[in-house]
């Protein structure tokens, strides 16, 4: 896994970029409330808050290829609950509207992270009184996140180096015992990391 | 299963909200209460696990793959309460950091995926595990977990109106059956894999006081209440039941007769909320018989 | 520093150490050599009181006078800097800055005196302004350092360095020897790297099997060709040069 390909673009120094994570990611996540949660088809606010998300993209300076491919990967999911909204009787209408508002949605979600690097955001998870244990375990998950990427990537290349019959049965085996062996070893270093943080004078607080 | 934004209306994502942050609340007090200040690194690090084992795409058919959604597999190895802290960070990073998953649904994306889903299967593992292999107890957790959070992701997007509930009950409830399988069977592969290798890491985990899951386990019926009930009918029935018997007429076929006969209160006009409400009640009421049984048998246990 | 007679066994009954006495004085540098499961880390471990099962026999380590032992845990972890094997361990945190203030944020120290602290700490393993940088976007020479750098920040009396050496490039490798020359706190070193004992320390304790077999100047342990290859370890080639460096003085 390329380590930077979720907070490549992150740090620059536009004026997107330099407004504060808190108030950035409040404003944010009413921006999403708004779009997400009004009733019906309110399409000029749609209009309006898709005319600011180009403004503040073209502001941020982040390349647009970027904005782009992460907002056309959309889910299997979403895709499925989308064409059965069309299968009913009206649905066209409803479909649009769906699809128009999770668009606007993840767009200023994308746009957010996109300028704000992850660590600010959690420091204004902390700010906001969001238990110490849980922002903690954000925390670790986000560090060690690279970190078992790549053991996991490390260890299917090595399994698949000395395996030569793709039968479906092993390839599941492998699978599994890559995933268990992932596990002890994540389990392994968060005691070696519970060491290093008392070491550095860390008491349960 | 991740929810987009736009998906569901103000009453679904205010109601799932409030669900999941009860149950993560819950959870963490638990977690503080109970877990040994050497395994609090271990919450991310699984949660680290669960995300990396995501990745993992395994083949199912023809140019199809699936993924490993992990539920299960968490509450297998963490108990309860550290299963829903650590699915819970999995998802909030996705939606914050992979914009997987709206943020308004974040609330139902994290009451399906990372409370009743993880609760669901420690409830049928946990009570598995003693008569049956440890493997097939953690195979139909998995495969019941992985149904139950898509049911009620169906019952979310009917009740928010956007979808019609015959239409996708059947189709998300047939599909995650099916992909259930997987995940009962990768679930299955990576416990035998890690129990082979350290059998002592999985007895503490089995070990987990019955309050625990008190809470939670009220949480995920108050969600099955809200979410399935009100379109299953008879609640809770097979699917092909729910294919079968459109329309909202057939409501309260019952079963055994109970006080809150046909699922409806006197007074209340609309059926759909009627149907809740009774639902609700009926939950605590059976939660407090069995909260009473459990206190009586420990008082005499104790004689 | 001072360990007494250390002896501990692991919870499936293997025995780790098997009475360990050793001395190490201010500004001391000492080499701790010797095979693989020679128990070299599971020593570093306990001076910090890190192997919690045995409480009883920790106080075999005495640290600036006090024993270790839980009633003393703080003032020990204050005084005694452990620098782990693996980089990706001990750097915990999301950004550099947060992994190097841990320390002295556990010990109250909070805004300008904390950046100063940080900052001066970077500084230190050349490292200069790398405040913001994320851990995974780091070379592992560059988490090595930041990790030295989240222990010296807490000026620590005595600096236990597991494997401090490994996966580092030649530069690398070459500026941390420089690095820790310079540092004034007594060293206890753990290593496989023969140049870096034989460069860096005062002297060298070989240890195998959970006993201590020899102690010395590092020339002259190192040197002993049967010494070294009975305990998986090899006369290293640098001492070749120095020799010859000798003999044309």
């Amino acid at each position: 896994m390329k380590p930077d390909f979720i907070d490549r673009y992150s740090r620059l120094a536009s004026p997107v970029h330099q407004l504060a994570a808190g108030p950035k990611l409040l404003a944010g996540l009413a921006l999403v409330l708004l779009v997400a949660l009004w009733p019906g088809a309110p399409w000029r606010l749609l209009g309006a808050v898709a005319a600011l998300l180009l403004a503040l993209a073209l502001l941020s300076r982040i390349p647009p290829r970027f904005l782009l491919r992460r907002l056309l990967i959309a889910g299997p999911f979403a895709l499925g609950v989308a064409v059965l909204a069309v299968l009913q009787p009206g649905g066209l209408q409803i479909f649009i509207v769906m699809l128009a508002k999770s668009t606007l949605c993840l767009a200023a979600m994308i746009l957010l992270t996109a300028t704000t690097p992850f660590t600010d955001l959690l420091a204004a998870l902390r700010r906001a009184r969001v238990p110490g244990v849980f922002v903690t375990t954000l925390a670790l998950l986000y560090r060690y996140l690279f970190v078992l990427a790549d053991e996991t990537l490390r260890m299917r290349r090595a399994r698949m180096s000395r395996s030569f019959m793709p039968a479906r049965a092993h390839h599941w085996r492998s699978l599994a015992t890559v995933a268990g062996q992932l596990f002890l070893r994540a389990h392994d270093r968060a005691g070696r990391i519970f060491a290093a943080m008392s070491a550095r004078g860390w008491e349960e607080r | 299963m991740h929810i987009p934004d736009g998906f569901l209306d103000a009453k679904t994502a205010v109601t799932t909200g409030v669900l999941a942050v009860a149950g993560l609340g819950l959870a963490l007090r638990r977690v503080r209460q109970t877990l040994p200040p050497q395994q609090v690194p271990l919450l991310g690090l699984a949660a680290a696990f669960i995300f990396a084992a995501q990745m993992l795409n395994f083949p199912v058919g023809v140019g199809v793959s699936g993924h490993l959604l992990g539920g299960a597999l968490a509450a297998a190895l963490l108990g309860p309460a550290a299963a829903v802290i650590a699915m819970s960070a999995v998802l909030v990073l996705q939606c914050l950091l992979f914009s997987d998953g709206g943020v308004t649904a974040l609330g139902a994306n994290l009451f399906n995926m990372a409370l009743a889903a993880p609760v669901a299967a420690w409830l049928v593992y946990r009570s598995l595990a003693r008569v049956l292999d440890r493997r097939l107890a953690v195979a139909l957790a998995a495969w019941l977990s992985t149904l139950t959070a898509a049911l009620l992701c169906a019952g979310e997007l009917a009740w928010s109106g956007r979808v019609g509930w015959q239409l996708v009950f059947p189709a998300l409830g047939g599909v995650h059956a099916l992909i259930g399988i997987g995940e009962a069977l990768i679930t299955a592969l990576i416990l035998g894999a890690i129990v082979a290798a350290r059998p002592e890491l999985l007895e503490t985990s089995v070990a987990t006081p019955r309050r625990d899951v008190l809470g939670l386990g009220l949480l995920l019926s108050l969600g099955l209440v809200l979410f399935i009930a009100p379109f299953a009918c008879p609640w809770p029935d097979g699917l092909e039941k729910v294919a079968a018997q459109l329309g909202f007429e057939q409501h309260g076929s019952t079963l055994l007769k109970s006080p809150l006969a046909d699922y409806a209160v006197p007074g209340l006009k609309w059926e759909g909320l009627g149907t809740i409400v009774s639902g609700v009640i009926g939950t605590l009421a059976v939660f407090a018989l069995a909260w009473a049984v459990v206190r009586m048998m420990k008082v005499r246990g104790k004689m | 520093m001072a360990v007494e007679n250390l002896r501990y066994r692991y919870a499936d009954g293997s025995e780790a150490l098997r009475g360990i006495s050793f001395v190490v004085e201010p500004g001391e540098r000492v080499a701790l050599i010797g095979p693989n499961g020679a128990g070299k880390s599971t020593l570093l471990l306990h001076l910090n009181g890190l192997l919690p099962e045995r409480p009883a026999e920790l106080s075999a380590v005495q640290i600036c006078g006090a024993l270790v032992m839980p009633e003393n845990f703080s003032k020990v972890r204050k005084n005694v800097g452990l620098l782990f094997q693996d980089p990706d361990d001990q750097l915990f945190c999301p950004t550099v800055f947060e992994d190097v203030a841990f320390g002295p944020r556990q010990l109250g120290v909070e805004g300008d005196a904390l950046n100063a602290k940080v900052a001066a700490a970077l500084a230190q393993v050349g490292l200069a302004g790398y405040e913001n940088r994320l851990p995974h976007h780091l070379s592992r020479g560059e988490k090595r350092r930041v990790c030295l750098a989240g222990v010296l920040v807490c000026e620590p009396a005595v600096l236990a360095l597991d494997e401090p050496t490994t996966d580092l490039d030649p530069r690398g490798r070459r500026e941390l020897k420089l690095l820790l020359r310079r540092l004034p706190a007594a060293q206890l070193i753990a290593t496989h790297d023969l140049e870096l004992v034989v460069e860096n320390c005062t002297r060298a304790i070989l240890l195998d099997r959970g006993t201590v077999i020899a102690e010395g100047p590092p020339t002259a342990l190192l040197a002993d060709e049967q010494l070294m290859l009975a305990h998986g370890l090899e006369r290293p080639h640098i001492l070749q040069h120095l020799q010859h460096q000798h003999r044309h003085d």
